[in-house]
């Protein structure tokens, strides 16, 4: 087992997770996929060479309803999910999406350049490109001596 | 035990190795709302991802089967940072009670939202039968 590696901090982590998921994915479930009681929307990110990619899943939502904001290393998105007002209550028999006003806020892990970046839907799809800085690029920093 | 831990990480290594060569896609259960109205039922299942190209709906025998396609949004080269969701398919079917009209099941897709009207069938008008004497 080496003890140091040479590898991302979050590589570690993505170990972990994957872990625990194959452990989850092990226990048989009722319904093994499906999705309730999360948190809304479900989001994926994504790291490429030049950008970070945030996709979150919105079924129903349009471009105009969505409020993206990023500040401080902070992103976040939200809206409000309205179902069909002239629905009552009563005459559902199921009611699994979810509704109403929802916010996620998420940090980025490194620089991003804020005036760069961009969205778009898709199908019920959002797609956030969140653009690297060039300076949080690896900096190299000159190690001098003093003898003195 | 050294050997079994090295057994371990090299195991655990042939698995992301395989994992990178070809993503499995998975089967997820898409949520869904069932109202009623006047005219039947309606059926509102969140399908993120699919277009009228990539869903099949289908109604065999009883059987309403939703089937929507998704096709990966993150470009090949993406390294996955955070998941919080599984990319797959989207299956999910129901049975159908002997109302639903199934000949005049529509159906459309918006924003990735599918919305099925299952209107009831058309309620029997009493027929009078004639009765005749001898």
């Amino acid at each position: 087992m080496p003890v140091f590696q040479w590898r991302h901090n979050w590589d570690h982590f993505r170990d972990l997770e994957r872990e625990v998921d194959r452990l989850l994915q092990s226990i048989k479930l009722p319904f093994p996929n499906l999705r309730l009681q999360r948190r809304f929307p479900a989001v994926n990110f994504f790291e490429t060479e030049s950008e970070y990619l945030l996709i979150a899943e919105l079924p129903g939502i349009v471009a105009q309803d969505v409020e993206l904001t990023v500040a401080g290393g902070m992103l976040t998105i939200s809206g409000d999910r309205n179902f069909p007002a002239e629905v009552p209550e009563e005459a559902y028999r199921r009611r699994e999406r979810p509704h109403g006003p929802w916010q996620r806020s998420l940090s980025l892990p490194e620089r991003i350049d804020e005036e760069q970046v961009s969205a778009e839907f898709s199908n019920g799809v959002l797609t956030i490109h969140l653009p690297k800085l060039a300076d949080a690029k690896p900096r190299q920093i000159p190690v001098t001596t003093n003898n003195e | 035990m050294p050997d079994e831990q090295q057994n371990l990480s090299r195991e655990a290594e042939e698995s992301e190795e395989s994992m990178h060569e070809s993503p499995p896609r998975s089967l997820v259960t898409a949520p869904i709302d069932i109202y009623q109205t006047d005219e039947g039922l309606v059926l509102v299942a969140d399908l993120p991802g699919v277009t009228t190209d990539t869903l099949e709906l289908q109604v065999q025998d009883n059987k309403l089967t939703i089937f929507g396609r998704v096709a990966p949004v993150a470009p090949s080269d993406a390294t996955l940072l955070h998941q919080e969701y599984e990319q797959g398919d989207f299956l999910r079917s129901f049975i159908l009670s002997d109302e639903v009209d199934y000949d005049r099941i529509t159906a459309k897709l918006n924003n990735g939202v599918l919305e099925v009207c299952l209107p009831r069938m058309p309620q029997a008008e009493p027929r009078r039968i004639q009765v005749d004497g001898d």
